[in-house]
């Protein structure tokens, strides 16, 4: 036990990127997981966990804020006539939230057929189904959404026309379907980097999805809003 | 392989429940425009701001399940080193990259709309501080909770906490901006 103590003391103290037989040596004779000696390394007592977290997490998430700020400014440019559009401002917290979760899905499921070799390029069958899965519950949570946010705006007396309807709809749905298609191809081609990279692809595509997610939303919202409007 | 799948009724379900709790969210925002919208630089700062919440809260969950399925965290013992060092990590995070969020804006403001309004820097940061204060010990205990009843928090924690952090945004948001 006293040997395994001073191994895992060892183990933290190696630098976060270098490669140390000891890890090797200390999962074959102690049966230890690598996963959990990793944890231990980064995270365990004794480390400097606070530094660490602080560390690999502030360059991903001023970058996912960057980039989700700059999608605000187009919208910024026509807030006077945006926030005129009642059931839009009610629909914005939500669309940011679906894209940003379909963003994670996305990072998600793709990091692991990733890891699992599966992928070589975007012509495999099962990111062929979930680009169909996602494309189809998109459509039904649109439209479930949409009609809500118009029952919320007539409850809240805002004036409600069949046209207002329709176009926030088709804007709903044009942005969602357009934010997917982006989604899908910078998930497959920055996971491929980032693990040809040998760097785990979970760590780097969320904030990087949800980020675009958030920036392509605003500014395809922008966009349609001054063509359909 | 099918297209109705687990899978596919999982992300429905979950993106259903999703929906309805962002309708929630919106129409607060919807209702007290004239509260949040009207000051300059809002636009700018608030996508950013809901989308740090899952982020920051997302990755101490992610961070916090690992280790208890590695049994490195103890289940049964909430106060450990390990937990508050994540806990006041995160917190500070969410501090800088709030306080970056409020310059970006006001920097955006100064530039494109030639007005220097300072609000847009303080209401970030003393927002982010009411809502983290309520949703990263929650998101912790529900962490904690989901794990002893045996289901895996990664499946539940990342939608239920970019969800109860759209609210408490948008909720802090509109206090702060009372008080100020």
């Amino acid at each position: 036990m006293n040997n395994l103590n001073k191994h895992l003391k060892t183990i933290q103290n190696l630098k976060r990127k270098k490669y140390h037989p000891i890890i090797h040596e200390v999962h074959k004779t102690h049966k230890i997981s690598k996963k959990t000696l990793f944890y231990v390394k980064e995270y365990g007592p004794h480390t400097h966990a606070f530094k660490t977290i602080i560390k690999e997490s502030i360059k991903i998430l001023l970058f996912a804020s960057l980039i989700s700020s700059f999608g605000g400014i187009a919208l910024e440019q026509i807030k006077p006539f945006f926030i005129s559009l009642f059931p839009l401002i009610i629909l914005l917290p939500v669309l940011n939230g679906m894209l940003g979760n379909y963003g994670t899905i996305i990072s998600s499921k793709i990091s692991t057929l990733i890891h699992e070799g599966k992928i070589k390029n975007s012509k495999n069958l099962e990111i062929k189904v979930l680009f169909n899965e996602l494309i189809l519950i998109s459509i039904i949570t649109t439209f479930l959404s949409v009609t809500l946010a118009f029952l919320i705006s007539l409850i809240f007396g805002y004036p409600v026309t069949l046209l207002l309807f329709l176009k926030i709809m088709l804007i709903t749905l044009i942005d969602i379907f357009f934010i997917m298609i982006i989604l899908f191809s910078i998930a497959i081609f920055s996971g491929l980097y980032f693990y040809k990279k040998k760097e785990d692809p979970n760590n780097f595509l969320i904030p990087i999805t949800t980020s675009i997610a958030d920036f392509g939303n605003m500014v395809l919202l922008f966009l349609l809003i001054i063509l359909f409007f | 392989m099918k297209l109705f799948d687990n899978n596919f009724k999982e992300i429905l379900t979950a993106q259903i429940i999703f929906v309805f709790i962002g309708l929630i969210a919106g129409t607060i925002l919807a209702v007290y425009t004239d509260k949040i919208l009207l000051i300059p630089g809002m636009l700018i700062l608030l996508p950013g701001f809901l989308e740090m919440k899952g982020n920051i809260g997302g990755t101490l969950s992610s961070r916090i399940t690992s280790g208890l399925f590695l049994g490195v965290i103890n289940k049964n013992n909430i106060k450990t080193k390990i937990i508050k060092t994540n806990l006041l990590a995160s917190f500070c995070l969410v501090i800088i990259i709030s306080t970056i969020l409020g310059l970006i804006a006001f920097i955006f403001n100064y530039l494109l709309l030639k007005e220097i309004i300072y609000e847009i820097i303080l209401i970030p940061i003393l927002a982010s501080i009411l809502s983290n204060s309520i949703e990263l010990p929650l998101g912790i205990f529900a962490t904690f909770y989901l794990f002893k009843k045996g289901h895996d928090p990664s499946n539940i924690m990342g939608p239920f906490i970019a969800s109860l952090g759209d609210i408490t945004s948008i909720v802090s948001l509109l206090v702060v901006m009372v008080f100020i």
